[in-house]
């Protein structure tokens, strides 16, 4: 299989890291595969830019860095802005409809798919669980990892006690990524 | 496991299948009757004299007006275990929920008072309460169990504080569970800026 390269983007706060350590989580421990995690974030707790990169492979994986991805998972305009132009053609954005507006600089084959996220995660009782919203959107839009395996991935990576929302926010996301993916 | 998730059906460890439910006023009845079958040396750890129609017409007041959440678990028709979630909705312990519950003996250490009361925790913790807490009497080993089950800790003790049927004063222990700690955990999980985050 090839190497799949994942970036994933928003602010300081959103649980950009969470999300892009649960997606490496569940393919390397969960599916057997290699996986590997860069994260960068800014100085402050909240609100500074915040990105992951994660490489997804069947093979060992000799470099981490994410320089054209596959797949964008974003959370903010301003990641959007900084990452859309490193999007490989023909690949995939997976985005917060109520924070990302997609304009014309899709690169040529590219397919952006939204979700309301936060709204979601609002609706399930915390802004908190949007990341695994999220995560769930991937796993359900991409069909690169299954939901047995992503579902243990967050059970074992949320504090004891958070798990039932938790994976209400993921099971929402996934619905939601595989419906409109139409996986 | 919020209020949209009953009634459900509960499986026993001995396979008894129980369903778990609000309660509702045509309980009543069976809600006093269920309260008196219990052995007296039972009913001496409750706070109120729970067998009378007046103890029950009260207790359906505090249900309507919301201060008290009461769960019954049935089997068929008859109630075998009671719990409710006891709240002020005024003043400086709003944020605090009190549980209290009671199973039938016929239906003890078969996981009842356990999915009795993490149900109770998670309804308490969908309602926005922050602390829970649950006093026992000393020698109630199973249900101080129970609840260290659902991550509650011994809080705080008051020597001799009940007496029981034989006239014998034990400790009364009260345990407590600060559930927004649950969920600050996760909140410090999704800052996006430990150097250890994804480790």
């Amino acid at each position: 299989m090839a190497k799949t390269e994942i970036r994933v983007g928003g602010l300081g706060g959103q649980g950009v890291i969470l999300c892009a350590s649960i997606i490496g989580k569940c393919a390397s421990i969960y599916e057997g595969k290699h996986a590997t995690l860069i994260q960068a974030f800014g100085p402050e707790a909240r609100g500074s830019a915040c990105s992951a990169q994660v490489t997804v492979s069947e093979d060992e994986i000799g470099y981490p860095y994410v320089k054209n991805p596959d797949i964008l998972v974003l959370m903010s305009q301003d990641a959007y802005t900084q990452f859309i132009p490193q999007l490989k053609p023909g690949g995939l954005v997976l985005y917060e409809e109520e924070l990302v507006s997609i304009d014309g600089k899709l690169p040529k084959g590219a397919k952006a798919v939204g979700i309301p996220a936060t709204r979601f995660a609002e609706e399930l009782g915390r802004r908190l669980v949007l990341n695994i919203v999220m995560v769930g959107f991937f796993a359900g839009a991409t069909n690169l990892v299954s939901w047995e395996s992503v579902e243990k991935a967050v059970k074992s990576s949320v504090p004891k006690g958070t798990e039932d929302l938790n994976l209400k926010a993921l099971k929402k996301g996934y619905d939601y990524g595989k419906e409109q993916a139409g996986n | 496991m919020g209020l949209n998730t009953l009634p459900r059906t509960i499986t026993l460890h001995d396979g008894r299948n129980l369903e778990l439910r609000l309660l509702e006023v045509a309980d009543c009845l069976g809600l006093v009757e269920f309260y008196r079958t219990l052995p007296e040396q039972d009913r001496q750890v409750l706070k109120d004299d729970v067998t009378t129609k007046e103890w029950a017409d009260r207790f359906l007041r505090k249900v309507a007006t919301k201060e008290v959440l009461c769960l019954v678990a049935m089997d068929g028709d008859k109630v075998v275990g009671e719990g409710s979630l006891y709240r002020s909705m005024y003043g400086w312990t709003k944020h605090v929920g009190e549980i209290r519950l009671t199973t039938a003996r016929s239906h003890r250490r078969q996981g009842l008072g356990l999915a009795m009361a993490s149900t109770l925790v998670k309804l308490a913790t969908d309602l926005g309460i922050e602390k829970i807490i649950v006093s026992m009497v000393e020698n109630q080993l199973g249900t101080r169990h129970t609840f260290e089950k659902l991550g509650f800790q011994k809080e705080a003790v008051l020597p001799r504080h009940v007496k029981d049927i034989s006239g014998i004063k034990r400790d009364l222990i009260i345990m407590a569970n600060d559930v927004s700690q649950i969920w600050a955990a996760m909140e410090a999980m999704v800052q996006d800026y430990s150097p250890h985050q994804g480790e």
